[in-house]
């Protein structure tokens, strides 16, 4: 790391403004936060495009910036490898996980390991994701503890300790909805930062073909060798972040199923994954590498010096004029606080719905349960804090490639076996999680005998990698072999739980037969009706209801007509008997409702239906 | 050619169609990923045509864009 603190006061205003800005931002966002519901889920409300952005937000790690330009500097685009293997993850995602999660309306993977499985498998599945999470945390705030005392001078901690308290601040008042919005802001921000850079080295090389022709000829693959080197080798990032740190962001990660869970629908989760898998992703993996290719493209000039750690922060300032540097800094900042706020408010989720609520205070009313949310919030960035001395021993990406090969693999076989297999037995899952996660412990204290027969001749500098892949194969054969010898659970109480019963959830879901047949949005004026007070249901015309394709009974949702508002101003209702009234433009709605979605009288809104 | 660099499109993609199969096929059974219905058809093709999309930008960038000479031949 660069010894001196670079930039200038214009910098660190603009970084400074854009911190008080996010967070004043997420602290407005608190007044749509009155329930759990509010807290956890956002009142599960949101448009595809606004969930898509914040999902990247999530993705990006402050360690993305700084990691990948590392590994852009030192391999070259192949850098990009871990943003770009998430599509085959896709189908599982959104035809198996999501309809069982959404349907069944789990909020947490420990609740669903109950469901599927039993009580025992959801407290080891509990203690596990907690760790995950946490470490999560920490490795998150020391990245930006470090790359603050590049800018600005600071000790690690005291920049851990600041951004930990702003970030804990915001979850505490604003939740789901405050970590959504700010999100956004931050998702663009940050691919803003990370694509203005590209874009101002490419005019500064002359053209793409100049830049193109700086980098070494072995900078230029997709992918690294197969099995070298071993810090770097494809099969070991494969191992460790195609498999299963991307599995377990798909599958295991609760700020993901918290995000999942605050779409509006389900058909709205389709449209959300391909928009951020094959669109976001993508620029993402450009705009957080790029600082590393165009540092090695400037070195390669002679105009530059720089270590790979500093690479970005350096690229970054010698292209950028004062204020627009701090600009950059302010996405890097973004980075940081859009990944831990999820984070903070998963810790928050599974603790409440995993521990507080079935085990030390169950049957409280709901404002006592956000309450613990909120108080577990600031404990969870607490706990962050905590483990960040502990990540101070490796580098950033080491630190985050060890942890996550070490901590996932159980947790994530046992969901894939359980969602996927209706053979898969309670016992199995079970051994797959507690056996799989000593297996992998100790795999720490006998590396070369346990990793080293999966490290493909690289030896022990793979290993940090190779053990995803050990403990997939270890935590699946556990599974597997458990399996043939146990007792499954009888198919009547799988159903909506496994694939091929996602149905069975849709009708539970819905407390009927689903309705897919197409139809359009229908646009209508708010007429409150104290009549309908407290049915969760609306009267529409019988036009309005065949321009959806809709019968009573069917779930509905009526939204504020500016559709960039994402759905901020909406609520769930059910379709009423179509009413005989004289004005065919009008939607009955109740008080209740009218006031969830911030509805008045006489307001537009567009009514369509979800199943 | 150089296998070192064939293996790990042959590696990704070959797990990858495994995990795509897998997804789509539990789809199919019990009807959830319904081919009668339009929207559904369209999710199919948009699954296959990312994997391909994305095994046509790997094979570009490790058959041919590493060897583009410098900046004349972009």
């Amino acid at each position: 790391m660069i010894a001196q603190a670079i930039g200038g006061n214009l910098d660190y205003a603009v970084m400074l403004g854009y911190f008080v800005a996010v967070m004043g931002f997420g602290l407005y966002f608190g007044r749509y936060t009155t329930t759990t519901k509010d807290f956890f889920f956002g009142g599960q409300r949101f448009s595809w495009w606004l969930i898509a952005f914040s999902c990247v937000a999530t993705v990006v790690g402050s360690y993305s910036f700084i990691k990948y330009s590392a590994a852009g500097f030192r391999y070259g685009i192949c850098s990009t490898q871990s943003y770009l293997n998430d599509w085959f993850w896709m189908p599982i995602l959104v035809l198996i996980w999501l309809p069982i999660i959404y349907y069944n309306r789990i909020t947490s993977v420990p609740e669903y390991l109950e469901k599927r499985f039993d009580r025992k498998t959801r407290i080891a599945a509990t203690v596990i994701i907690l760790f995950y999470i946490v470490g999560y945390i920490g490795i998150n705030l020391i990245t930006l503890g470090r790359t603050l005392e590049t800018l600005l001078g600071w000790q690690v901690m005291t920049g851990a300790i600041i951004t930990a308290v702003a970030v804990a601040l915001y979850v505490y008042i604003g939740g789901q909805t405050a970590v959504i919005m700010t999100d956004l802001v931050q998702g663009f921000i940050l691919l803003i930062a990370g694509l203005g850079l590209f874009g101002a080295a490419i005019y500064h090389f002359g053209g793409f073909g100049n830049f193109w022709a700086l980098l070494p000829q072995d900078h230029k693959f997709a992918f690294s060798d197969f099995a070298a080197p071993p810090k770097f080798s494809f099969v070991g990032i494969y191992a460790q972040d195609g498999l299963a740190n991307t599995g377990a962001l798909m599958l295991m990660h609760q700020g993901f199923i918290l995000r999942f869970l605050s779409l509006k629908s389900v058909k709205d989760s389709r449209r959300m994954v391909v928009c951020w898998i094959l669109v976001l992703a993508p620029l993402a993996a450009v705009a957080t590498s790029c600082g590393g290719w165009i540092a090695k493209a400037l070195v390669n000039s002679g105009e530059l010096v720089t270590e790979p750690g500093d690479s970005f922060v350096k690229a970054a300032h010698f292209l950028c004029a004062p204020g627009v540097f701090g600009f950059v800094l302010a996405a890097l900042t973004a980075a940081l606080m859009s990944t831990a706020d999820s984070l903070i408010n998963a810790v928050s989720a599974i603790f409440v719905n995993d521990i507080w609520k079935p085990y030390v205070k169950p049957d409280s009313p709901d404002k006592h349960y956000l309450r613990v949310a909120r108080i577990t919030s600031l404990v969870a960035a607490g706990l962050g804090l905590a483990l960040v001395p502990v990540f101070m021993k490796d580098t950033i990406y080491g630190a985050h490639s060890m942890f996550t090969a070490a901590v996932t693999p159980p947790v994530l076989m046992a969901i894939l076996l359980g969602i996927t297999w209706k053979r898969y037995s309670p016992a199995a899952a079970f051994a797959t999680i507690v056996g799989g996660a000593i297996l992998i412990g100790l795999s720490f204290i006998w590396p070369d005998a346990l990793v080293g027969p999966f490290d493909f001749g690289m030896g022990p500098d793979s290993y940090k990698f190779m053990r995803a892949l050990f403990g997939l194969l270890a935590a699946g054969t556990l599974g597997v072999s458990v399996t043939w010898l146990t007792k499954p659970k009888p198919d009547s109480a799988l159903k909506g739980l496994v694939a091929g019963t996602q149905k069975e959830a849709m009708r539970r879901f819905k407390g009927g037969e689903p309705n897919r047949r197409p139809g359009s949005k229908a646009r209508l004026r708010v007429k409150i009706d104290r009549d309908i007070s407290e049915e969760n249901t609306i009267i529409l015309p019988q036009a309005a209801l065949e321009t959806m394709a809709a019968e009573p009974g069917d779930l509905l949702y009526a939204s504020h007509i500016r559709w960039w508002y994402g759905g901020l101003r909406s609520v769930h209702v059910k379709a009423g008997p179509p009413c005989d009234c004289q004005d065919g433009g009008l939607v009955r709605i109740s008080p209740e409702d009218a006031a969830t979605a911030h509805f008045s009288d006489g307001q537009e809104v567009v009514v369509e239906k979800i199943i | 050619m150089n296998m070192l660099r064939v293996w790990p499109i042959v590696c990704e993609f070959g797990i990858g169609a495994v995990l795509c199969i897998v997804g789509i096929w539990c789809g199919l059974r019990g009807g959830y990923l319904d081919l009668k219905i339009a929207e559904d058809r369209r999710l199919l093709v948009t699954l296959v045509a990312g994997y391909l999309l994305m095994l046509v930008l790997m094979c570009v960038f490790t058959f041919w864009a590493p060897f583009w000479a410098n900046g004349d031949s972009v």
